[in-house]
């Protein structure tokens, strides 16, 4: 039954319908600065210059995991192994420095880790044909089996090189070196989705693949490439963790996931509801640090904050799903 | 018993998919309702089957008038429909299935198997006696004919008398249609008359008492199929009411250019196509029934991938079949049918709709897009064909059917009118008011005279005699005698769209 004409549009519908586009597209960050007024105005030491850049820094690694995740929801693919991918380069990347190997080359090593983790879910989704969701986790569990063998469930301290740690508590002009690559990943993400042919396409993928198919698009090569960057990101961030910590850690990346798949429903919330995009995922993840900043300012504890977070996922996907079709399966 | 639909209306916003339709059904029948798509067979028995309800008109029971709220109301009724797509658990066993929703249960909740087997098998035996099925298999191991009968044991599970089929053999092959209609024959002499909607018409004609017709809902008639021919049948399917007529001719072009596509014993599914060429200016169009085939052909030319065999020549160059990519960088370009499925992104803006095939060209290079450039190319797009939108960054969703589908076909314009040697479109017009149609016509007549090949498939017979140069009839999967511009005529069409030759 074809359905042809057009509804009769007054302007009283034209404006109901701005309205409503107007309240999906800014509610969530109308409820950003809502709370970030209540902790400056509630919480000591919240609304200080030396706390904001410690948010900033706390929230740079996790933009960089959600960037990463923007791409693979973009093309419509979960990458549940982000958490233990951060992991394995935060215990690779100092495992090659205590070696005595060069910081470029270490740097590249954890890369190509990325490169590695983000080809095997690559192949399973795209070749072989496992959802994302299922090939994800199950590499998510390798991954995790692997850091705690090679780490014999040990952190990795010793010699770091100085340059090294300066990646992950280093301050240029007193802004921490980390915000600087949380930018620059940001601001290289937001180019290769906004800008190029490559992002179109992995967009195009995700919002309609019979289409995408139908124009010529290799459907399989921009969900492959999706889910690869998606695993970049991943080794970016855990590379800068382990600088942080000044140590690697097994168990460092396991927070990521969780926090990860936030900042980008978070993010779908808003700008272009229903659709993950990069500015989103970077508000989204400022939401995120600063709902953990001010609770443990406030001295809350841990498990509350993770009760907490667990209903802003819930409410943000709920949002999502009941105003746009939200498929991730 | 007599059921009795009378002046039903179903009104959508824009459309109105059932006008006044009255017609009655006999449980002593095998009554076939047939249309084309669109016609209102499917609305019409959503409404008998208690899912949809009218915007108005009355539905009576020898006599007494039905308020159906529910599929459950119609069942209480009597009333009971198999749909085409099936609604079978796989995973659970014939019996299973048969006694979904009311299993034999012990007090607790524990279903009595044995019990629950049995009750099956006595159904199946007392409705079907002796026709041998394995109801203890899973479901999904069946036969497709098997399932088809587990499902109709199931609608008779209740008091039914009144079975609506909907397409019950378009899953099967050929060879367990037969044990279907078999089953489908003896339901009047028990009691359950048979409301049957099929594409099949041979199929119609060998299970009906009583034949309906449907067009544009409305009801063009209802007659015994023991009087009707087939042809007569499509004529009435198919036959538009006065007042429409083609009113753009094409110019003939004596001069044709040099051929652009040739197809060589191509078979794709039920389809096998010996020939078929296509020369530079040419606009041909495939017409059929559903079901016969024309559509299948034009999205393989585009979408080889369910090719078994054949060959396929470009603008005289011999094309290796592989994926859409493959022959669209070959020449040949699909503007498909259900645009927003199958072409565009609804909720992307214009600009990204139509940069998806070709968004180099609002490049400067290195893969890296260029705003200016898009917006540029966007703009002679909208001009091009002109589209009604007021920014390039408007939704897609936001634009009328006729925006959407010259956007549809917009994209393989951008950045270069000429690229392509065959454009393909499928139904290019469904869902588009007649000033869009108009103005797709015109495109389509002016990417011909640049020296495209085009080929038109669609159920609309009057814009196949308005643009087209020449006709293929598809019947069965297989094309017929082409048709060429003098010899147009509806009854033509319609003629070699049912076989006949006279």
């Amino acid at each position: 039954m074809t359905v042809s004409g057009t509804v009769q549009q007054n302007d009283d519908r034209i404006f109901g319908v701005i309205r409503k586009e107007w309240i999906q597209k800014y509610s969530t960050l109308v409820a950003l600065v809502l709370i970030f007024l209540v902790f400056s105005i509630t919480v000591n030491r919240f609304l200080t210059p030396l706390n904001l850049l410690n948010i900033m820094q706390q929230i740079s690694m996790l933009t960089i995991v959600g960037a990463g995740l923007t791409f693979g929801f973009a093309a419509r693919e979960m990458d549940l192994s982000v958490g233990y991918t951060v992991g394995l380069a935060g215990i690779l990347v100092p495992l090659l420095l205590t070696w005595g190997v060069p910081l470029p080359i270490a740097v590249l090593g954890g890369l190509g880790a990325g490169l590695v983790v983000g080809a095997v879910n690559a192949a399973l989704v795209t070749l072989v044909g496992v959802p994302s969701l299922i090939a994800t986790l199950a590499v998510g569990s390798i991954i995790f089996g692997i850091n705690y063998l090679v780490t014999g469930g040990r952190a990795i301290y010793g010699s770091l090189p100085a340059e090294y740690l300066w990646l992950g508590q280093g301050r240029v002009f007193g802004i921490p070196v980390l915000a600087f690559f949380m930018f620059g990943c940001v601001a290289v993400a937001w180019f290769i989705m906004e800008r190029t042919i490559f992002g179109r396409y992995v967009y195009a993928v995700g919002g309609n693949q019979k289409a995408a198919e139908l124009s010529g698009v290799n459907v399989r090569l921009y969900r492959a490439a999706a889910m690869v960057v998606c695993s970049l990101f991943a080794v970016i961030a855990g590379t800068l963790l382990a600088a942080r910590l000044g140590s690697g850690q097994p168990n460092a990346g396991e927070n990521y996931l969780l926090d990860g798949l936030a900042t980008v429903f978070i993010g779908m919330t808003m700008l272009r509801p229903g659709t993950a995009t990069i500015l989103g995922t970077l508000l989204g993840a400022l939401f995120i640090g600063i709902i953990n900043n001010g609770l443990n300012l406030m001295g809350m504890d841990t498990y509350i904050q993770s009760i907490v977070k667990g209903i802003i996922i819930l409410v943000a996907v709920a949002i999502v799903s009941r105003t746009t079709k939200l498929k991730l399966l | 018993m007599k059921i009795s639909l009378t002046d039903i209306v179903m009104q959508y916003p824009g459309t109105r998919a059932l006008d006044a339709v009255s017609a009655n059904f006999r449980t002593d029948e095998v009554h076939g309702l047939i249309g084309e798509n669109g016609a209102g067979k499917s609305t019409l028995m959503s409404v008998l089957s208690g899912s949809q309800r009218p915007t108005s008109g009355q539905i009576s029971l020898n006599g007494r008038e039905l308020a159906l709220r529910s599929p459950r109301d119609a069942m209480l009724n009597g009333i009971a429909l198999v749909s085409q797509e099936g609604s079978l658990v796989s995973s659970l066993s014939g019996a299973e299935n048969i006694m979904l929703g009311e299993e034999p249960r012990h007090a607790g909740s524990v279903i009595r198997r044995n019990h629950l087997n049995q009750q099956a098998a006595k159904l199946l035996e007392t409705w079907f006696p002796g026709i041998g099925i394995d109801l203890g298999a899973q479901v999904g191991s069946l036969p497709m004919a098997d399932q088809k009968v587990i499902e109709i044991v199931r609608a008779l599970r209740g008091d039914v008398r009144l079975l609506i089929l909907d397409e019950p053999t378009a899953t099967l092959p050929s060879r367990e249609k037969e044990r279907l209609w078999s089953i489908i024959r003896s339901l009047p002499q028990r009691g359950v008359g048979v409301v049957l909607i099929s594409h099949f018409l041979s199929e119609i004609f060998a299970l009906s008492n009583r034949i309906t017709v449907l067009r544009d809902g409305r009801h063009v008639g209802t007659l015994n199929a023991s009087d009707v021919s087939e042809d007569h049948l499509v004529d009435l399917m198919l036959r538009r009411t006065g007042g429409q007529t083609s009113d753009e001719q094409v110019t003939t072009r004596d001069a044709l250019g040099t051929e652009v596509l040739a197809v060589t014993n191509w078979r794709v599914g039920r389809i096998a196509i010996p020939a078929f060429t296509l020369r530079a200016g040419e606009i041909v169009g495939l017409i059929g029934l559903t079901g016969s085939g024309h559509f299948g052909f034009a999205r393989s030319l585009h979408n080889p991938a369910g090719v078994l065999s054949g060959t396929i020549a470009i603008n005289g160059k011999p094309a290796s079949l592989g994926g859409p990519r493959d022959m669209q960088r070959s020449g040949i370009a699909l503007v498909p049918d259900h645009r927003m499925e199958n072409a565009l992104i609804g909720e992307w803006d214009l600009r990204e709709n139509l940069s998806m095939v070709h968004p180099e060209h609002g490049s400067r290079g290195l893969g890296i897009l260029s705003m200016t450039k898009e917006n540029a190319e966007t703009a002679r797009i909208f001009k091009l064909l002109n589209v009604k939108a007021h920014s390039p960054r408007q939704l897609l969703s936001s634009l009328s059917g006729g925006n959407k589908q010259k956007i549809s076909i917009g994209k393989w314009l951008y950045g270069a009118r000429d690229r392509y040697r065959v454009m393909v479109f499928i139904e290019p017009t469904e869902g588009v008011d007649i000033g869009a149609k108009k103005e797709i016509y015109a495109e389509m007549r002016r990417l011909a005279a640049t020296g495209m090949g085009i080929i038109i498939a669609s159920s609309d017979l009057l814009e196949i005699e308005q643009v087209t140069d020449r006709v293929i009839p598809f019947v069965a999967g297989k094309p017929g005698a082409e048709i060429t511009r003098n010899d147009f005529s509806e009854a033509a069409f319609i003629a070699a769209m049912s076989g006949g030759s006279q």
